[in-house]
């Protein structure tokens, strides 16, 4: 059993270690449904950077008359009630979904990783960030969202222009009312974590904490990590289209998927096709991205890659 | 092994050591108590020498090898290490002199972290501690590996791959890397089975040999010390109760406790076997964070005294070499005869 020299297998001669990202990759490689997940997100994402220059009409074009059509040569997805085009205001929806879904977990992912790790693995703050975390999770979303949006709205249009300034606060909303379950999973983990053997050894060893928390915590709660993360692109897009929704987001002609879903519902009796592009886009997106999330977790994690 | 005549360099010196856990309850989770989980412990270990700590379960013995190693904040004591004192100082301080000093841990799964490559795992005090280039590390990395006897190979590998005899040696290439001289063993064969226990422990021992190493070996495995250790010191209740080099100590132990102890390890030959009376002990061991007035071992000691009930017995140096912390002892201090006398009475005895 521990007789290797004996081993026919082991004939090669001793080789560099292999970066680990080329395992990670070669097991990404096997997982079907990720790899389909990607191809199909890629795919969504090159299409709404360079769709809209690519197709010819222009997603705020109105034809009255070419109203409420279905789906035609001229118009694959159809046209809306003032008779916009739905391929169209799809593609530049997909623009803003996408970005803000992205950047939104991105930034909840950051803050909730970082309040994690910091309260699991620093004792002296544990009290305070959890309470911290308490809290935000204990406000009323809605209402602080109103004040939020009421306060920096303006300065944010005035600074970076109406589009981008909008942009930056739905992110910086969405990130900062969605970071608080992450942080109370890597809290956990971490907690359970720090008693284990591996981080004793490396404290005999004299690893700082700084380097404890990248080398060992950081890589060992992958997996909590990364199931948040695509969870978050999923619940970034929909509350996007909510506070759109809601007449705090984007300005009601600009389209995003979720903008184009709520304006749709009003005419789901007669049009039914019309909620359902938005509908299958974000579901598929979500979707893809949970897949990537699972195969990128299993080639991650050295136990179950090369299964 | 080691002989009295020329006594050799002390690399480590324990005085009085105390490690005080906290207990805190209440809503307000005030502090109501502590475990006194090693409660003023002594001893020195000399260099090239192999210092065995055994007890039962939950006695301390692996809280005072973490805390010699200063792996915990230590309550009370001085700890020197190759003559620096390091009780107390900050762990900033403490971290250049980590390369002096390794440990081993007892569960071998538990203590490679899953994530890391065999090579990662090697190689990280080489990275916390020396210069080494990418290239110059990968060699020290295959030179341990070929040490402890894992094959090149296995660099690439996660621990969950390995059998436990195999992960273990990555545990103890690992403490090698930085060329230790004091290596803390804590019961480093315990998650073993028999034929890997024995693999591991010759490990030990060879490795003691070629790179002149200390050891402190924790284990509650009575045998496996009288085969490694060439002193032995017998832990109850975060105390030390006996301490003497091998031979003694299993021939002729004085301290109650340790009596019990040997006689409860089984003999292969089941002739001499029948002969043997077992020592069988009365009751639990007390709850370290309520330990009881007196002498700890009183309230199961099969000789006990009125005197132990309210006296802690000191720790004395009975024979030479010999300490034994037992009332049953007070008078027999060094000269030489009376402490053969009262050994051979306590051989008597049992």
């Amino acid at each position: 059993m521990t007789d290797h020299s004996a081993d026919p297998g082991f004939e090669e001669a001793a080789r560099p270690p292999r970066s680990q990202w080329r395992d990670v990759w070669d097991q990404f490689k096997t997982h079907k449904g990720a790899l389909l997940g990607a191809g199909f997100f890629l795919f969504v994402v090159v299409a709404v950077m360079i769709g809209p220059w690519l197709w010819p009409i222009p997603y705020d074009a109105i034809d009255i008359r070419a109203r409420n059509q279905g789906p035609s040569l001229a118009h694959p997805f159809g046209t809306d009630q003032l008779g916009r085009d739905m391929l169209a205001r799809m593609l530049k929806g997909g623009q803003t979904s996408v970005a803000v879904g992205i950047a939104a977990m991105a930034l909840s992912l950051f803050f909730g990783t970082l309040v994690g790790v910091l309260a699991g693995y620093f004792k002296r703050l544990d009290g305070p960030l959890m309470r911290f975390t308490d809290l935000f999770l204990a406000l009323p979303l809605l209402p602080l969202l109103l004040v939020i949006i009421m306060l920096f709205r303006d300065p944010l249009r005035a600074a970076f222009g109406p589009e981008t300034g909008i942009f930056i606060l739905i992110v910086f909303v969405i990130g900062i009312t969605s970071w608080m379950q992450t942080a109370r999973i890597v809290r956990g983990d971490v907690l359970a974590l720090k008693e284990r053997e591996f981080v004793l050894a490396a404290r005999s060893i004299g690893t700082p904490d700084r380097r404890m928390i990248t080398r060992h915590l950081l890589p060992n709660v992958l997996s909590p990590i990364m199931v948040s993360a695509t969870l978050g692109i999923a619940n970034a897009i929909i509350t996007e289209s909510a506070l759109s929704f809601l007449g705090l987001g984007f300005p009601s002609d600009f389209p995003t998927w979720g903008r184009l879903l709520f304006d749709a519902t009003d005419y789901l009796q007669q049009y039914p096709e019309r909620v359902i592009w938005p509908g299958l886009a974000i579901s598929l997106t979500v979707l893809a991205v949970n897949y990537i999330g699972d195969g990128l977790r299993d080639a991650l994690d050295p136990r179950i890659r090369g299964r | 092994m080691l002989d009295a005549a020329a006594p050799p360099k002390k690399i480590v010196e324990v005085r009085d050591l105390k490690m005080h856990f906290p207990i805190h309850a209440g809503v307000f989770r005030r502090r109501v108590g502590e475990v006194k989980a090693v409660d003023g412990v002594s001893f020195d270990i000399h260099e090239g020498e192999t210092l065995g700590l055994v007890g039962e379960s939950g006695c301390g013995k692996s809280t005072c090898g973490r805390a010699i190693l200063r792996l915990y904040d230590i309550t009370e004591g001085s700890v020197v290490i190759d003559g620096r004192e390091i009780g107390h100082i900050p762990q900033k301080e403490l971290r250049p002199l980590r390369p002096r000093m390794q440990m081993v841990f007892q569960d071998p799964q538990a203590s490679l972290d899953p994530r890391m490559t065999v090579a990662a795992i090697i190689g990280e005090p080489l990275v916390e501690h020396t210069g080494l280039s990418r290239d110059a590390r990968l060699e020290r990395i295959y030179e341990l590996m070929d040490a402890v006897g894992l094959n090149r190979n296995f660099a690439n590998r996660y621990p969950h791959e390995f059998s436990g005899g195999q992960r273990q040696r990555i545990g103890i290439a690992r403490a090698l890397a930085l060329n230790p001289k004091f290596i803390v063993c804590d019961e480093p064969i315990a998650a073993l089975d028999v034929s890997i226990q024995a693999q591991v422990v010759n490990l030990l021992e060879d490795l003691q040999k070629r790179l002149g190493l200390t050891y402190l070996f924790i284990s509650h495995d009575l045998s496996m010390v009288r085969h490694i250790a060439s002193r032995v010191a017998v832990m109850y209740l975060g105390k030390v109760v006996e301490l003497a080099p091998r031979d003694d100590l299993y021939e002729t132990p004085l301290h109650p406790y340790t009596q019990a102890l040997l006689s409860a390890v089984p003999d292969p030959d089941p002739a001499s076997a029948e002969k043997v009376k077992r020592i069988i002990l009365q009751g639990d061991v007390p709850s370290p964070a309520n330990p009881p007035k007196g002498c700890n071992f009183c309230t199961r000691c099969p000789r006990v005294m009125p005197v132990c009930h309210h006296e802690e017995p000191a720790f004395t140096e009975v024979a030479p070499g010999r300490f034994v912390a037992c009332h049953l002892h007070d008078g027999t201090k060094i000269p030489e005869a009376p402490a053969a006398a009262a050994a051979d009475q306590q051989g008597d005895a049992t």
